[in-house]
């Protein structure tokens, strides 16, 4: 098939892609805790295809994978004293059904044991390992390390995670990040605050998610013309050029 | 493509919703005792469109991979126990908790439930009753001839007798706290009943080391809705449904095109 056609397509199918990215971003606009995906775009080339004249092979543009843009959401305050928000580089860790989950949606509550759980009720790690356990209702006094009293009695410190290259992260859902790979080790979070009676919006900015979305439309569109002259040229060549016997 | 349009879909039911959950904490913003909600959402489950570590060639794997979300949808919508402001009524039975307890009361079906709204009245009986008619618990009677009903902050409840000088007491009001009570069941008539994730109600007297809270007579507690706030989610969340129903349009734009490429 043209060389062309078959490029740009690949071009049109990046560029939907990259639309789910978007609608996704959008989507988890009121999202707590939510980080934005953008794409990355790189070349497919067919290694196995050395091309005609020896020097290029088949390329094609893909985009290969998405990037989490971890930057920092804005603190919304809610008053509610469970609600923990994140300002700075980490996470926290959570007991999920397999194995720990690390997340920045920080809306806690009190399971009806007294643990410090998540909405889904998966348990938030303390710094040691263990779960947090309330011993009473009195209220609960977080200090900006994480390290959490009630009524004058320490009930630990709050896990805060980081990772050395934070690409190993996939999201799982439910605003939830996890690690496939076992053999990747957190590293203590150096460099963030926690703040109670807040939580962290998302992190995408609907402005700019407009201008990306006209961006991806005219791309899009530029692509689907290209197809379209090609198509042209090809017809052009076929019915005009290659006409044989003709009376000119 | 098609994943575009539900995402966006799903971003617009998530605040058509917000939209609902503000609707009608505005619509409370002067139901005494009422207390907010906060919608909250999460994302999706995620497609793994390549997975990390397939081989991307002989001698290297692909180290991310690419994975594409499929939207977000509501996942709780929290009652924020914080304290509304306080407005005076002089009425003696007015009664406004400063701190976490809810006072609870009997339905006429004998189901116990809590409240934060204050307002009771006296029932051709004498019992103390809510709004509703609901028996306060533990039962507080006052005699029909009663005059000067005091209600201290610990609860207990005096009042004197014409002629006499030595006040009489009437029973202590007591309070209900609850592990989490971001979990409890609103029922509608400020009423809230307990559930697994709540717990059951711990019952204690007004003032103690628990967070109860002490009483406060001649008050009742506002609804704790910031006007401000939910006009400024409402936007945020009018926003966010224009923004998702332009990704819908996009999508299909896109989709008309592939279309037109064969004429």
């Amino acid at each position: 098939m043209d060389q062309i056609a078959v490029t740009a397509a690949s071009g049109l199918h990046a560029r939907m892609e990259a639309l789910d990215l978007v609608a996704n971003n959008l989507a988890n606009a009121t999202t707590g805790g939510f980080k934005l995906d953008r794409e990355f775009y790189s070349l497919f080339t067919a290694g196995e295809d050395p091309g005609v004249d020896g020097s290029s092979g088949t390329k094609l543009p893909v985009i290969q994978k998405q990037w989490t843009d971890f930057t920092q959401g804005s603190l919304q305050p809610t008053g509610n004293p469970l609600d923990l928000a994140l300002s700075g580089k980490g996470f926290f860790v959570v007991n999920g059904p397999s194995g720990p989950l690390y997340t920045r949606s920080g809306s806690f509550q009190l399971s009806s044991s007294g643990a410090l759980t998540t909405s889904d009720g998966y348990p938030v790690q303390t710094a040691d390992g263990k779960i947090l356990q309330t011993n009473s209702q009195a209220p609960l006094d977080v200090a900006a390390d994480g390290s959490v009293t009630q009524d004058g009695e320490d009930l630990g410190q709050l896990a805060l995670v980081d990772f050395q290259d934070r690409s190993v992260l996939q999201k799982v859902g439910n605003s939830y990040f996890g690690v496939t790979d076992a053999k990747v080790k957190t590293i203590p979070a150096a460099d963030v605050t926690v703040s109670q009676g807040k939580v962290e919006n998302s992190n995408v900015a609907p402005a700019e998610s407009a201008v990306r979305l006209v961006g991806l439309m005219r791309q899009f569109e530029m692509l689907q013309k290209a197809i379209s002259i090609t198509t042209d040229m090809n017809k052009k060549a076929l019915e005009d050029v290659a006409r044989v016997g003709g009376s000119a | 493509m098609i994943r575009a349009l539900f995402s966006a879909a799903s971003g617009m039911n998530a605040q058509q919703m917000n939209v609902d959950n503000i609707a009608n904490n505005l619509a409370n913003a002067n139901t005494a005792g009422f207390k907010a909600r906060r919608a909250q959402f999460q994302d999706l489950l995620y497609q793994n469109v390549i997975q990390p570590g397939a081989s991307a060639s002989q001698q290297s794997v692909v180290p991310t991979g690419l994975q594409l979300g499929l939207g977000t949808r509501a996942a709780s919508d929290e009652i924020v126990f914080t304290q509304g402001d306080f407005s005076e009524t002089d009425n003696p039975l007015d009664l406004v908790i400063q701190g976490n307890g809810f006072f609870q009361v009997q339905t006429p079906t004998g189901a116990l439930v809590y409240t934060r709204a204050g307002q009771f009245q006296l029932n051709a009986e004498g019992n103390v009753v809510d709004a509703n008619g609901n028996l306060l618990q533990p039962p507080i009677t006052l005699p029909q001839n009663a005059q000067t009903v005091t209600i201290a902050p610990d609860g207990t409840v005096s009042y004197n007798l014409p002629n006499q000088t030595a006040s009489q007491t009437a029973g202590q009001i007591q309070l209900a706290t609850f592990i989490n009570p971001a979990g409890l069941n609103s029922l509608g008539q400020n009423l809230y009943q307990p559930t697994n994730a709540s717990g059951n109600a711990v019952l204690g007297p007004p003032g103690g080391q628990e967070g109860l809270g002490t009483l406060l007579q001649g008050y009742t507690e506002q609804s704790n809705v910031s006007v401000v706030d939910e006009f400024v989610n409402l936007i945020v969340a009018q926003r966010a449904y224009e923004a998702n129903s332009k990704v819908v349009k996009a999508a299909d734009e896109m989709y008309q095109q592939i279309n037109n490429l064969t004429k």
